[in-house]
């Protein structure tokens, strides 16, 4: 029997699930690290229990999971009512199996189920407009109410072809054990009949080497051959030499949440405990960044101009007392012609000021307010795509991230991803051309595509505002 | 520790990369042509050294297609020589859409300190990023993976005799990787014959 083009599709989708191919050697190459038990489940889903923090090189870190897989789909439901319902029943019976056969720490399972503005537009439009969050800010700025959720945009220092998605959904899975990531992505796309179609496949890995012996991203690059594998420190948990998940640039407890620092209104609280997703992809040029950067520079640029640094430091110690503010930004590219990324985004996210959350935690001024889930990858740019055309597609690995971000809001994702560009809170732009090399390290990436996500709460993961349809 | 497992993994996959086929294999393996400087070219190198008045190094390989012909069809800079008599003579193959093979030898006669290149309105070390030093026959060589100016995007190799400082990069751009392009240094610089200035030079 001859297969359909959408058969074919579906069945090498199915394969590249489960399948590891490269990511098999993370677990060659990294020994898990012992995790604490899972606690009570948190009713954000972006939240992960378990979390293991050790100090590296003085500075606290959060040693993330090691596997990390995302998958987009579009939806293959009706939009009926009926229809809805019984998908929503079929999606959250498989997260209850995924939830009830592992916990949720990166031993276990970490699942996030995010949703695209295309599902809201089409499946639930008049309620979506009653009750997804809106953005205080960027209403303010509009002077027209501004959902959380915005389609994403292209940035200054973005290529002009940039893809910028329209899946419905999007869902993480983070684990130390790749089998427990690909027996989650069975359970929910391909156990749940004709639920998705799945437009992308996208994998990596973090960690490895912080106790000193070499890291994964060193030894995944050089085993899959990407150009400039061999420059890569030998113990750094990026690609690019430098540690991201120290504990003070990583937003704290629910500081990420809609309803915590008050950037959002919840309305009515249907979102409560839900936050803003943005995925992206973003190509890595090592050989640039290792040929054409010295080590001083590579400080100045991820960091900010003339920061401290021993030689060959990868976790620098980035603490809410020395957050930078719009004024340190000016005046470090008056000095130096140049902004480093950390300190250029800071006055965005940092709290300029002490915030009592709304869950009652004092948040203190400098805190990090984005809470970053971004990976390493060798895919290019996907591991498995639909539409390898149109994705650029290519089987040759290359050394990339996949840059996931829980925010509160679109716009404050924006208002971050601006800063490394140099627009400054206010409204003041540095005059940087766009991937110039005072950019730095914009001009060593690519990024290749863009999607903002909604991510509901854990109890309203599942087709959300959907069961509010009237049958 | 390292498991039994691992090892195994790590032992394959550097079986894997060495007898990797194609752009990556080290040149080096190939049969080495005799030592010293080709005999046709011997006179252009040893007039470079009478004009500077220090010992220069001529290569006996170079990495294809180039030669190092200091009159020839791949000379890209030079000989120049500034006031100060250090020089710089390039050799550059460039094809558009396959890329370049392009290897540059400098020399700081009379200076052993690292020279300062231009960058805007900072001076700057011409090379830095140090990744380690290697003997190689009577040089110890300094690899710096960073590089200025005419050098910019090269591996370099470092080396000071006699009160002079020496350098020879290659362009890591396609169709060379990093790899490709140490294992070219190693051999280039193993192969170099010193030339001394005539003394009626």
């Amino acid at each position: 029997m001859k297969l359909t083009r959408k058969q074919l599709l579906g069945g090498a989708a199915a394969g590249a699930l489960g399948a590891a191919g490269i990511y098999e050697l993370v677990d060659q190459l990294a020994d898990s690290p012992q995790r604490a038990g899972a606690l009570e489940l948190p009713p954000e889903q972006h939240l992960l229990a378990g979390m293991k923090s050790f100090e590296h090189e003085g500075v606290e870190v959060i040693e993330p999971p090691l596997h990390h897989q995302v998958m987009t789909a579009k939806l293959r439901v009706r939009p009926r009512p009926s229809a809805l319902r019984a998908a929503r029943e079929t999606l959250e019976a498989s997260l209850r199996e995924l939830e009830r056969r592992y916990d949720l720490t990166p031993a276990g399972l970490a699942v996030t189920v995010a949703w695209g503005r295309p599902y809201f537009a089409r499946y639930v439009p008049e309620l979506a407009a009653r009750h997804l969050p809106i953005d205080r800010r960027a209403t303010t700025d509009a002077r027209r109410p501004v959902s959380a959720l915005l389609d994403a945009r292209r940035f200054p220092s973005d290529p002009d072809d940039t893809i910028l998605e329209a899946n419905d959904v999007a869902i993480l899975l983070r684990s130390d054990v790749r089998e427990h990531v690909a027996d989650g992505a069975q359970e929910l796309f391909a156990d749940t009949g004709d639920l998705f179609e799945l437009t992308s496949i996208r994998k990596g890995f973090q960690g490895g080497g912080f106790a000193g012996g070499r890291s994964l991203p060193k030894a995944m690059a050089t085993a899959a051959g990407v150009p400039g594998a061999d420059l890569i420190p030998d113990t750094a948990q990026l690609f690019l030499g430098f540690t991201s998940t120290q504990t003070h640039t990583q937003g704290q407890s629910a500081i990420a949440n809609f309803e915590t620092l008050g950037f959002v209104d919840v309305r009515d609280g249907y979102f409560r405990g839900g936050t803003h997703m943005h995925l992206s992809h973003l190509d890595e040029d090592l050989e640039a960044w290792y040929l054409d950067f010295d080590f001083r520079e590579r400080v100045d640029t991820t960091f900010r101009p003339r920061l401290e640094a021993s030689d060959g430091a990868q976790t620098l110690a980035q603490r809410p007392e020395d957050a930078a503010g719009v004024a340190e930004v000016e005046d470090d590219f008056r000095r130096f012609g140049a902004i480093g990324h950390g300190s250029s985004i800071q006055p965005t996210s940092r709290l300029q000021m002490d915030i009592r959350g709304a869950d009652g935690k004092l948040y203190r001024k400098g805190s990090a307010i984005p809470l970053r889930a971004d990976f390493n990858t060798l895919d290019n740019p996907f591991f498995w795509t639909a539409d390898p055309e149109r994705d650029g597609f290519e089987e040759q690995p290359s050394a990339g991230i996949h840059f996931v971000t829980f925010n509160p809001s679109s716009d404050d994702f924006n208002r971050n991803r601006l800063a490394m560009d140099g627009v400054l809170p206010g409204g003041r732009t540095l005059p940087i051309p766009p991937r110039a090399r005072a950019q730095g390290l914009n001009s060593v990436l690519r990024t290749t595509h863009r999607q903002n996500f909604l991510v509901p709460p854990r109890s309203r993961r599942s087709f959300p505002l959907s069961e509010l349809l009237s049958s | 520790m390292t498991s039994l497992r691992q090892l195994v993994v790590l032992g394959a996959l550097g079986a894997a990369l060495v007898g990797c086929s194609g752009e990556d294999k080290p040149e080096s393996n190939a049969v080495a042509k005799p030592a010293g400087c080709p005999s046709a070219l011997k006179p252009e190198w040893q007039q470079l050294a009478n004009r500077v008045g220090v010992p220069v190094y001529c290569p006996n390989w170079m990495p294809s297609p180039l030669d190092a012909d200091i009159n020839g069809q791949w000379n890209s800079s030079g000989p120049i020589v500034n006031r100060d008599k250090s020089f710089l003579v390039g050799f550059l193959w460039h094809e558009a859409g396959s890329g370049d093979v392009h290897v540059n030898f400098r020399g700081f006669p009379g200076k052993t300190a690292m020279p300062r290149c231009e960058d805007g309105k900072r001076s700057i070390p011409c090379f830095s990023d140090p990744r380690g030093s290697r003997k190689i026959g009577d040089k110890k060589v300094t690899v710096y993976t960073v590089s200025r100016d005419a050098d910019q995007w090269h591996v370099t190799y470092l080396w000071r005799r006699n009160g002079t400082l020496y350098t020879v990069s290659e362009h890591v751009a396609p169709p060379l990787t990093f790899r490709k392009v140490v294992a070219n240094l190693d051999r280039l610089v193993g192969g170099l014959e010193l030339i001394e200035p005539a003394p009626s030079a």
